[in-house]
């Protein structure tokens, strides 16, 4: 009985001097009004997009620099399957710049999975309409591991950059922040491994492809569970 | 009418615009409703008035830090809602490890349980702290000096302005004291001090 009574009695004398200290806190915290000025709401976004757009910049000089550039590149560019990989990569992208930004912000408008719909849809196209007649695994024994792991690869860069740009924001929910950021980098290492990418077939890119960047995904919101709190 | 979101976002705004005073008011009425909040909930975990402090103040550093990134253009009480609900969250998670590492006993100290003589330490100490406490203060002084910082008679006379035989016999004087209470604890012991 007696000791706890007593124990009672010190904290209410501690929470008066506590409060004290919050208040001399709240004083200097105040001091330092109207210092944020420059980093307004505004500049984040514009931050992030310099960022995705440097992310990918990088993530393509680092394909042409691992894959060396195809001969054949231009012709290939003007092929169909080429076309649909970039949209496919790039709509995912979008989806996951838009998830990103959202997840940089305290209380952000709760941005649905939708904005992912049409990246996904595209692929899943794609796989559904596959008349090419090329295999799952792709043209070689090795088309999987190589794909799978250069999109990763590829993506590293892309997905430290993003992680880095978070932390100048506020997520409140770091592991989610973070699987956002492996989204989007991983759409945009695969955006760029189209460019050296040999296997055609719309069902190997609507499976590898998003294996893929679910795994830079999960990577990310390793990293970010870390990385991301404050 | 004035709404909490309309007064605090604006507040937010003139912080921006480097006003200390408005900024110092909305920092202090949230510390204000924090408190309101926290203290039940954290009594309910067993904690007390310091742990609430500390977690107002963790609060407040963070929705100060990372004021940037509320866009002045959306409402301000969804952004400190999220920051709130963030940080008490990491807060929780962190008693409750700390809470599991204080109930952790080692083997060590489950066997040194059953070797030595079965005394509950804490509570004596906390009953010597009380009546030492009780003493009067030349007594209560000796006594911690000697007993608790474990100074020699002769220091301790020497701080205390006086002879050592002076020292000595206070010490003895507060020893029967702290005896009788000591008896007197046994013979009653549900005795409450409130």
């Amino acid at each position: 009985m007696s000791p706890a009574s007593k124990t009672g009695h010190d904290e209410t004398g501690r929470g008066e001097t506590g409060r004290g200290e919050t208040d001399r806190l709240i004083r200097h915290l105040a001091r330092e009004a109207g210092t944020q000025r420059d980093r307004g709401a505004f500049s984040f976004d514009r931050m992030l997009f310099l960022v995705a757009a440097l992310s990918l910049i990088v993530a393509v000089a680092l394909t042409f620099l691992l894959f060396g550039i195809r001969a054949d590149l231009l012709a290939t560019m003007r092929s169909a399957p080429f076309q649909h990989k970039v949209a496919c990569t790039l709509a995912l992208a979008c989806g996951g710049f838009l998830l990103v930004r959202d997840a940089a912000r305290p209380g952000g408008t709760g941005r649905s999975l939708l904005v992912l719909l049409p990246g996904v849809v595209l692929l899943a196209f794609g796989g559904a309409t596959d008349a090419s007649g090329l295999s799952v695994m792709g043209q070689s024994g090795i088309s999987v591991p190589i794909c799978v792991g250069a999109i990763i690869v590829l993506s590293l860069p892309a997905l430290a950059m993003t992680i880095g740009a978070l932390r100048m924001g506020a997520s409140t929910r770091p592991t989610v922040a973070g699987a956002t950021a492996g989204l989007l980098a991983g759409a945009l290492g695969a955006a760029a491994y189209t460019v050296a990418c040999r296997n055609d077939g719309g069902l190997f890119v609507a499976i590898w492809y998003s294996a893929a960047i679910l795994i830079v995904a999960t990577l990310g919101a390793a990293i970010g569970r870390r990385a991301l709190a404050w | 009418m004035e709404t909490r979101e309309h007064i605090w976002a604006e507040a937010m705004r003139a912080e921006r615009r480097g006003e200390t005073a408005a900024y110092e008011r909305l920092l202090g009425e949230i510390a204000d409703a924090l408190r309101r909040l926290i203290r039940g909930r954290l009594a309910r975990l067993g904690l007390g008035v310091h742990e609430t402090e500390d977690l107002v103040q963790e609060i407040l550093i963070g929705l100060h830090i990372k004021r940037h990134s509320w866009d002045a253009g959306r409402p301000f009480l969804p952004w400190l809602y999220a920051i709130v609900r963030y940080k008490l969250a990491d807060a929780a998670r962190r008693l409750r490890r700390e809470a599991r590492y204080r109930c952790d006993i080692t083997l060590d100290e489950w066997s040194a349980l059953f070797a030595a003589p079965a005394e509950d330490f804490d509570r004596t100490l906390i009953d010597v702290d009380r009546h030492v406490d009780g003493l009067p203060t030349g007594q209560r002084e000796v006594v911690r000096a000697l007993a608790i910082d474990g100074a020699s008679v002769r220091a301790t006379a020497q701080k205390l302005g006086t002879s050592e035989g002076a020292v000595r016999m206070t010490l003895h004087r507060a020893l029967q004291r702290l005896a009788a209470a000591a008896d007197l604890e046994r013979a009653e012991p549900i005795r409450g001090k409130a």
